[in-house]
């Protein structure tokens, strides 16, 4: 025992045994640091060598020393990666075990050096002058905090709460235009209010009673209002419009959902062959031709076509292939007698045709536009003056909830406007201040509203779907704009040749990320994705571009050129040159052709997609691609 | 002597207001508790993420307070094409489908890659490798039937009064769920047991 | 009639294509030959209930064991060595969670999220230590709470803290609190569990500026005895409060202190409150013109407050997830490519319409949020104030309620012994 307390108070020993833990506990301490700094937690191969490396395998699939110098740096990165993290957890309890052994030791010298409690008579700490002086740090401390806090708040202020309201009913006025708008409910409003007075007026037959009766009448009336919104708004979601998912499982205008040139749908084929008929599921005459590509809504595929006399819409069954009906664009008012002077490669009906799974609406080269129900009966039809365009009018259409939008970009009166998908009516128009164009709209969700972004020269330009207020504009082109826009996270690309290639970050200040002039298009539109963009030009080359910094990854050159567009469908590009050969190949920043099957017949069009099929329009025929 | 009575009128004094605010803390502790009692699971909560929301941004591996992460990527067989080009275990454009090292995507090589019969393979994942950072996972769902599932393991998850990787996921994709039924696999009834 | 035919139809057709999307398998499961079977799908189980039973049996014996050596055995050594068994027990065994401090957020949490069901466990931590500190005083600081023990045991050299200082410094986790409190309530963030700068090392993981921040409260404890305790700690704040009523608490001495003065720098807290002469007294009517002024000035300082809380909401709102966001959304000079919780908001599918009046919702939790925190400093600060205008008439040396850690250091200094009648 006494042993014992001797070796506890030996201060000598125990001075020593601190040394040695405390150094020990230092070292240890710094190499886990070192150890720390160095730890790549996330990715122990993914380091930019070895990437590298691996792009060059795949240049050079046959060179096997460059394999094996992957793997062999590969099982380093690893190695390295878990003997660190086997170092730094052992070295922890090393680190541990130092500390404790250090903290005990240090324990034991205080316990032994620890002499009598000094006993100071001078009671410095005096009371009075202890309160006294808290008193005056916490007033000091407190006035402090306030001063900084409310300099802070005032510097920063930013009424955050009003904003996200207004945001919120930005985005809610949406929803409620659409809503009034909505010929729907006006009806049901107007019939169900109408009847209720009607009913109780044949009650009506007391005179005693008439009093009582109107009360109960105006409450009767009020309650029907009441309950009015609740009950069209349901109908208003339920079929007034689609939503965003049904078209997107639709392909329902040019370029698919949006005009934005994305397919959703799956298991497209990859190959076919249009001369032995392999995986050609049909093939069809269109009785008049047209430049505009077929959109399908549920079983229909629809497509146009117009001589100079005749102008009519196609309905297809789509897994037969069998014409459904007509629908005649004839006896509308205010439609020339003589159809306009086009150009050949435009016609009288290069605009697409756009669909909502209501209605079909299609516009000619001479301005008549029209709409029919799915089984091609005429619901409207107007004819919106004709377009002062010296090629043909070639924008097509684009239905937005319960609206069709315009592009009307002529020589005068150049505008944008959207007619009631019911009736025809104008909702609204906004002049646009640009020359002619032939590009189409497209809409797309920028993160917190829909926009509709139209361009020609000299601007790419965003307006407000619902109403047409025109949201921002940015001037980056110039020339006879044929292709359209692409759009993809946040950035908008327009083109057009003799002009230049430009990205948009779009936003109330839209900003030019990035600008190239070498390849150019005048047909084709391109397409993007949140990583790459695809430049498609009518000469036949094709450009991957890094979306975001403009960076060209490849560039290849066809035999044939384009005017078809090219969609992305499953991170495929699917590209129709003008002899009808689809060039497939990934949405990727190396070119990989996955296919390149013939149709063998000239095609300027822009398939259609439905899953597990493609849709394509040649010069004469309307093919269905499947297995 | 007056002055020692006034003194302790004084102290009883003190000690009723004392006990009195004594009394009402332990009421007041009484009520909350007992409030929160009426909504309470006499379960453990423990953390885990919903896969329908999760966008494998990778912060899974970097956030949590262990190292290498408790959250793990799970296969869930039942959901697997077996395919032989596996999106979750290949580079993208890999030409070779060969287990070399330049061909796995995973990081730590904690897929193995098992031949069944022509032309399907089994995938499984070496947990005591993985690292949970998603790459797998996000590549599967790219390209196959999202059978790579990114979950917390519970044998592994220290539950953390506030998970780190939780506060920091963008997807907002971590909750809190009730022990006996502490997995959210998407496509697949975690009671069944495969 | 004809219209309602074509709604069902409609219907009909897009509850179909709803459902053909759900079915959708890119790859269905192969049919096999060779007769191969599919391995299940392993779910480990998570911890056994058994376990946190277990650790609110510890906490409790613990705390009770805690008490007993403190107010009966009045035994240093015995203190010392339960606050070893509880860094190992509640902080390497159970790696720091829960512990007390992070259960008040918890409870929070729970009051103000109906959907969030409180495991009884949590709450029996957030309960049980103050249950025995109504009773006993802070014994649950003393060498429970393993966050006190591992500073506990690095007090070596503690250097004694002017009295005003450590009055100013204790107002820290008022703040501190408060600002926890509306973190849990408004579902933002638990910020003590964030900022526990000493759960890294029960894990032996953490980030690296955790670990440097834990290392530096340890040395600091090495002359600053327990910092984070002391001068930070918002679960020490209820302690602290709640143990100033406290039915009975740790004496310096067992029988009648005789003034000896030897245990006067024995607090490495600067929890002994002195005696105080009479002599001292300031002149009474200065004293209660202050005190008149001070309770006059309390309701001020609440609007005050209140009113500079509520300024500074915005400023608190922006650690929300959901406000970062929105303002990102909101921006638009933003050229910066979309972060994971963008990408993240626009893959969920959420309509924007929504998240924003969810924003703006919890914005205005934080208004109000503001004016509560506000006006609680300001009542705190008032408070301390006033309090410290007040003249107590004390005798002999004894520990300060609030203050006291129930460490009993001070009971060896004490040479009186226990009276054996």
């Amino acid at each position: 025992m006494s042993k014992l307390k001797k070796v506890i108070e030996n201060v000598r020993l125990w001075k020593g045994v601190a040394i040695v833990a405390g150094v020990y506990s230092f070292i240890f301490c710094v190499l886990i640091i070192a150890n720390f700094t160095q730890i790549n937690r996330v990715d122990p191969v993914n380091t930019k060598v070895l990437n590298t490396l691996v792009e060059r395998l795949k240049e050079n699939p046959n060179d096997n020393q460059l394999r094996e110098e992957i793997r062999e740096l590969d099982l380093l990165a690893r190695k390295a990666y878990f003997t660190n993290q086997w170092q730094i957890k052992n070295g922890g309890y090393m680190l541990m075990i130092g500390v404790l052994v250090l903290i005990i030791a240090l324990q034991f010298i205080r316990l032994a050096t620890k002499g009598l409690p000094v006993v100071d008579n001078e009671n410095d700490d005096k009371l009075l002058y202890t309160q006294n002086k808290a008193r005056k740090w916490i007033s000091i401390g407190g006035a402090t905090l306030v001063v900084v806090a409310l300099v802070f708040a005032f510097l920063t202020q930013n009424q955050l709460k009003s904003t996200f309201i207004n945001a919120a009913q930005a985005s809610n006025n949406e929803e409620k235009s659409q809503v009034s708008n909505s010929p729907v409910v006006q009806e049901t409003t107007q019939a169900k209010v109408v009847e209720t007075p009607k009913n109780v007026t044949a009650e009506v037959t007391d005179a005693n009673k008439e009093k009582k009766l109107e009360v109960t009448t105006s409450k009767e009336e009020k309650k029907e209002q009441v309950q009015q919104p609740q009950v069209s708004n349901q109908v208003v979601t339920a079929a007034n419009y689609p939503s965003d998912n049904e078209l997107k499982n639709n392909f329902p205008n040019f370029r698919g959902f949006g005009g934005n040139a994305i397919a959703y749908q799956k298991n497209i084929p990859v190959s076919w062959d249009g001369s032995s008929g392999q995986n050609v599921l049909w093939k069809v005459a269109i009785p008049l031709p047209g430049y505009n590509s077929p959109v399908i809504w549920g079983d229909k595929i629809f497509v146009a076509g117009a001589n100079a006399s005749k102008r009519e819409v196609y309905c297809f069954e789509r897994n037969s292939g069998k014409l459904l009906w007509i629908a005649n664009a004839d006896n509308i008012q205010g439609s020339p007698l003589k159809a306009p002077d086009v150009q050949g490669d435009t016609g009288q009906s290069a605009p697409t045709i756009s669909t909502d799974g209501k209605r079909v609406y299609v516009i000619f080269a001479n301005g008549d536009i029209m709409a029919v129900d799915m089984n091609g009966t005429r619901v409207w039809a107007k004819n919106l003056g004709v377009p002062q365009n010296h090629y043909g009018h070639s924008s097509s259409l684009i239905a937005y909830k319960n609206l069709v939008i315009v592009q009307y970009d002529q020589r005068t009166n150049p505008r944008v406007l959207a007619l009631s998908s019911a009736t025809g009516d104008e909702v609204w128009s906004t002049p646009r201040k640009v020359k002619i164009s032939w590009s189409s709209p497209i809409i797309v969700n920028t993160g917190i509203r829909a926009e509709l972004m139209l361009v020609a020269e000299p601007s790419v330009s965003s307006y407000d779907p619902t109403t047409g207020k025109q949201l921002w504009s940015i001037d980056c082109i110039s020339g006879e704009v044929g292709p359209s826009l692409a759009y993809a996270d946040g950035v908008v690309f327009a083109l057009n040749e003799y002009a230049s290639l430009t990205a948009i970050k779009v936003g109330n200040t839209p900003q030019k990320l990035w600008e190239s002039s070498d390849y150019l298009s005048d047909v084709p539109s391109p397409v993007a994705t949140d990583k790459y963009l695809f430049v498609v030009t009518s000469y036949g080359t094709v450009v991957c571009y890094d979306a975001k910094t403009g960076t060209s990854y490849w560039t290849k050159e066809f035999e044939n050129g384009f005017y078809s567009s090219p969609v992305i469908a499953e991170d495929k590009v699917y590209l129709m040159d003008k002899q009808g050969t689809m060039h497939i190949f990934k949405a990727d920043k190396v070119y990989a052709s996955l296919g390149e099957p013939k149709l063998g017949e000239k095609t300027v069009t822009t398939p259609a997609f439905a899953n597990g099929r493609i849709y394509i329009r040649g010069d004469k025929n309307l093919y269905c691609i499947g297995k | 002597m007056e002055s020692s009575d006034n003194k302790k009128s004084k102290i009883s004094r003190r000690e009723f207001i004392n006990s009195s605010v004594r009394f009402s803390i332990v009421l007041g502790i009484g009520a909350i508790g007992g409030r929160l009692l009426t909504r309470s699971h006499a379960r453990q909560m423990v953390w885990q993420l919903d896969t329908s929301k999760c966008i494998q941004c990778g912060r899974c591996a970097t956030n949590c307070v262990k190292t290498p992460s408790a959250v793990k990527c799970v296969h869930v067989y039942s959901m697997c094409g077996y395919c032989d080009l596996c999106g979750g275990y290949f580079r993208p454009e890999t030409k070779e489908l060969t287990t070399a090292a330049e061909n796995q995507l995973c990081p730590t090589s904690a897929i193995r890659r098992k031949f069944v019969e022509d032309p399907f393979f089994q995938y499984d994942i070496d947990e005591k490798l993985c690292i949970g950072c998603g790459k797998c996972v996000k590549g599967c769902g790219a390209f196959g039937n999202g059978s790579l599932q990114l979950q917390v393991r519970h044998d592994l998850c220290d539950n953390c009064n506030e998970c780190a990787i939780a506060r920091d996921c963008p997807a907002g994709a971590f909750s809190r769920v009730s022990s006996d039924s502490p997995y959210l696999f998407s496509g697949f009834d975690s009671k069944k047991k495969g | 009639m004809k219209k309602t035919v074509a709604y069902t139809v409609l219907i009909f057709i897009i509850s179909l294509q709803l459902y053909n999307s759900f079915a959708v398998q890119r790859f269905p499961k192969p049919e096999f030959e060779s007769g191969y079977i599919q391995p299940p799908t392993s779910t480990p189980d998570p911890r056994s209930e058994a376990f946190a039973i277990l650790d609110v049996v510890v906490l409790i014996a613990t705390l009770s064991v805690v008490t007993w050596m403190v107010l009966k055995k009045r035994n240093r050594n015995g203190v010392f060595w339960i606050s070893i068994f509880s860094i190992a027990y509640f902080g390497f065994f159970c790696e720091g969670c829960i512990c007390a401090v992070g259960s008040v957020q918890n409870v929070t949490y729970a009051l103000f999220n109906p959907v969030y069901s409180i495991p009884i466990t949590v709450i029996a931590f957030f309960a049980i230590p103050i249950i025995f500190t109504v009773f006993f005083g802070r014994t649950f600081c003393a060498g429970v709470c393993p966050l006190g023990a591992i500073q506990d045991i690095f007090v070596l050299r503690p250097v004694t803290l002017k009295s005003w200082l450590l009055k100013v410094l204790g107002l820290i986790p008022f703040i501190y609190l408060g600002l926890s409190i509306l973190y849990a309530a408004t579902s933002t963030d638990f910020i003590i569990c964030r900022y526990d700068p000493f759960v890294g090392f029960f894990r032996l993981n953490a980030s690296f500026t955790m670990f440097m921040l834990g290392g530096i409260f340890l040395l600091l404890g090495v002359f600053i005895a327990r910092p984070y305790c002391r001068f930070l700690c918002p679960y020490g704040v209820i302690l602290n409060l709640v143990s100033r009523v406290s039915k009975k608490h740790l004496t310096i001495t067992p029988a009648k202190c005789i003034q000896c003065k030897l245990c006067e720098n024995s607090c490495p807290f600067g929890a002994i409150d002195k005696p105080v002469q009479v002599k001292e007294k300031e002149e009474s009517h200065k004293a209660v013109r202050r005190i008149m002024l001070l309770t006059i000035i309390i309701p001020l300082l609440v609007l005050i407050g209140g009113y500079v809380g509520s300024r500074f909401h915005e400023n608190l709102a922006r650690v929300n997830h959901n406000v970062q966001l929105a303002q990102i959304l909101l921006n638009p000079n933003n050229t910066q490519p979309d972060s994971f919780e963008v990408t993240a908001f626009k893959s969920s599918g959420k309509s924007t319409e929504e998240f924003f009046k969810e924003t703006a919702l919890i914005v205005n939790k934080f208004y109000i949020g503001g004016w509560i925190l506000g006006g609680f400093l300001g009542l705190v600060f008032g408070l301390t104030l006033t309090s410290l205008s007040i003249f107590k008439y004390q005798e002999d040396y004894t520990p300060n309620k609030g203050t006291c850690l129930s460490c009993a250091r001070c009971i060896d200094f004490c040479p009186v012994k226990e009276d054996e009648r």
